[in-house]
């Protein structure tokens, strides 16, 4: 008896002392944000390092008797000598609803001020994309608010549409507006309380960009009413590469969190040439080779697997997506440079801003022959394809026509009507910024066009006249709208209902 | 340190042949190394280097320290080497220190490997979970 009771003793002492087995390694040298570890015989790639202090490491460069890591916080506090640990975790981040209407690091902790946020999931920042059998194809909308966007280079939810162009001529301002349409969109949606409208949420990751950008971006955001559908990561300029160069992985966790939860999301990559800098810098204080234009050879793979992370997902697994639109600033108009050609070749499109139209006048700057969308237009209303069809053509041969009127006054009525048309179909796609169109009224304005309504207008008029129209279907002719929104498509009734409004407007417009 | 992938290699060879049955052998050691200053090849002072820090880390393998708070009584010291022996192979060298600073329990490192059961790491632990 006396002998069990001594083995219980035993067993209950054994529970009282807890003996922690543990991997370290000695840092043997430390800077640039960057940790040799020597040890770590355990550690595994991409696994968290501890350090003394509560600091944290990501191991990237497994070697023979070292381990290089990245620093996550202060890098000061570490010095030659401390031991590491490794962790057996990956880095992760909160994600969930909670985060939304905040600003936050890359880590995921508040920069705003609004108190700490309160979510219990987390989810790793590298995670293998969507395979085949869970994805299906793009077929529903993102509606930016853009009318030279929806109706020529459509967006679809799941889709990844880079938009490209010089600093300074409008990039930003493209995804704040669509941000901003979401939010209307989203709103009106709760209001009328649609049950089958998908909301889309809203990520704007920010990489090494300036505060006072990033401050303007939420400024605007805030003012628009459109935080409670955003999340906004910042990395910016004054953070450092390792929190850059993972800033935009931490936001596709946020954004597939909504896709598993059969939710949308769309998610600002501002931009991925300043990610791709901040990777540079890494792998080369990680003493990684270097190739063309001194990125490491894996520029490509870091790009390529972060944006196949935006996918739509079956209705079987939630039907929920991810759309990505990252941003590219490319030198003095050069998408030959490495990074754009590799970010063009992933994307499913580009938007292509110019520096030209944006000076003169034409804003948004976007170039018509060079911006595609290779899947978008499966996922176009009916009453867009409908009105919008051959606007792309029209445009393009206006260009064409345009450079060749130039020479000579005598022109033919056909050529003459090509160039009214597209003069007038450029003053509409002119659009102020923060000022999303909704879908129905863009259907009404570019119907007015096709039909000839705009072309008794002066070109120097048309904005005008585009403006007071839509105002006055607005305040007028709401049931109409609605009947085109709830429709999604022209049937004869709304067209002759469209005609009639028109004759009506142009009565009392002078 | 980046070393040149020669350098790694010469080092490893030599590294290799410095066994016998498994065990570091000073003799062949201290040949290995006399053959290459003889010759001298290209980089040989880095190749020595390197040769010195895998000769190091392999020690260190081999080797196993031991912290508690309070010295040890002889019996539990013999205790412990003979366990870890039994654990790691007969050639583990041991060595024992005394760290008031782990306030009590005991810690071992061998190589990457630690086992700590010190009442400063249980500390440290519950101050990360609250």
């Amino acid at each position: 008896m006396s002998s069990i009771l001594e083995e219980i003793e035993t067993k209950i002492a054994g529970l009282k002392t807890s003996t922690t087995k543990s991997n370290v390694g000695i840092v043997r040298e430390t800077g640039d944000g960057v940790a040799r570890i020597e040890g770590l015989s355990d550690v595994m790639l991409n696994e968290m390092i501890e350090f003394p202090g509560g600091v944290y490491g990501l191991a990237l460069n497994l070697e023979e008797t070292e381990v290089g890591a990245i620093l996550l916080g202060d890098a000061t506090k570490i010095s030659e000598g401390d031991e590491a640990k490794t962790t057996g975790r990956l880095l992760s981040v909160p994600v969930g609803k909670a985060l939304l209407g905040r600003v936050v690091n890359t880590l995921g902790e508040p920069l705003d001020g609004k108190g700490e946020i309160k979510s219990d999931t987390f989810y790793p920042l590298e995670k293998i994309a969507p395979g085949v059998i869970k994805r299906r194809s793009v077929s529903q909308p993102v509606q930016t608010g853009i009318m030279a966007i929806d109706a020529m280079i459509p967006i679809g939810r799941g889709q990844r549409e880079l938009i490209i162009g010089d600093r300074a001529t409008g990039k930003t301002t493209i995804c704040v507006d669509s941000i901003i349409s979401q939010a209307r969109l989203n709103k009106a949606a709760e209001n009328a309380r649609d049950k089958d409208y998908r909301p889309l949420y809203c990520i704007y990751v920010a990489i090494g960009q300036k505060n006072s950008n990033v401050a303007r971006v939420l400024a605007v955001l805030e003012k628009e009413g459109a935080m409670p559908y955003t999340t906004i990561l910042s990395a910016t300029a004054s953070d450092s590469a390792t929190n850059q160069y993972l800033a935009p992985f931490a936001g596709a966790a946020m954004g597939e969190w909504f896709m598993d939860n059969g939710m949308d999301a769309l998610i600002i990559y501002d931009d991925l040439s300043k990610h791709a800098v901040a990777y540079r810098q890494v792998s080369l204080v990680l003493k990684r080779p270097s190739g063309r234009e001194a990125y490491p050879g894996d520029v490509f793979y870091l790009h390529s697997r972060l944006l196949e992370r935006a996918a739509r997902v079956s209705d079987e697994y939630g039907g929920g997506s991810v759309t990505a639109l990252p941003i590219i600033e490319t030198q003095a108009g050069d998408v030959s440079a490495y990074i754009p050609t590799n970010v063009i070749s992933i994307t499913d499109g580009q938007i292509y801003l110019e520096t030209d139209l944006f000076y003169q006048g034409v804003r948004p700057a976007i170039s018509v022959g060079l911006s595609v969308s290779r899947v978008g237009s499966a996922a176009q209303i009916k009453a867009i394809k409908q009105v919008a069809g051959k606007v792309k053509l029209d445009l393009a041969q206006f260009r064409e026509l345009a450079a060749f009127a130039q020479f000579g006054s005598d022109l033919d009525t056909a050529t003459k009507a090509r160039l009214d048309r597209g003069q007038r179909i450029v003053e509409l796609f002119k659009q102020k910024q923060y000022n999303p169109i909704s879908v129905e009224e863009q259907v009404s304005v570019m119907w007015a066009m096709q039909n000839g309504y705009i072309d008794s207008v002066p070109v120097e008029r048309v904005k005008e006249f585009q403006l007071k129209l839509q105002d006055w279907l607005q305040t007028r002719k709401e049931p109409m709208l609605r009947a085109i929104r709830e429709k999604k498509q022209l049937d004869q009734d709304l067209e002759s209902q469209l005609k009639s409004v028109l004759e009506e407007f142009k009565t009392t417009w002078q | 340190m980046q070393v040149k992938k020669e350098v790694r290699q010469i080092a490893r060879e030599m590294l290799r042949v410095s066994f016998t049955d498994g065990q570091l052998d000073r003799g062949r050691i201290g040949s290995v190394v006399d053959s290459l200053l003889a010759k001298k090849p290209r980089n040989y002072l880095k190749i020595v280097e390197y040769y010195k820090r895998l000769l190091r880390l392999e020690a260190e393998k081999r080797h196993a320290r031991i912290e508690t708070a309070a010295p040890l009584d002889p019996e539990t010291a013999s205790q412990i080497s003979l366990n870890l022996g039994r654990r790691y192979g007969a050639d583990l060298t041991t060595e024992f220190a005394v760290d008031p600073g782990l306030l009590g329990g005991m810690r071992i490192r061998v190589g990457s490997d630690v086992w700590d059961s010190s009442v400063r790491n249980r500390l440290e632990r519950l101050q990360q979970q609250l």
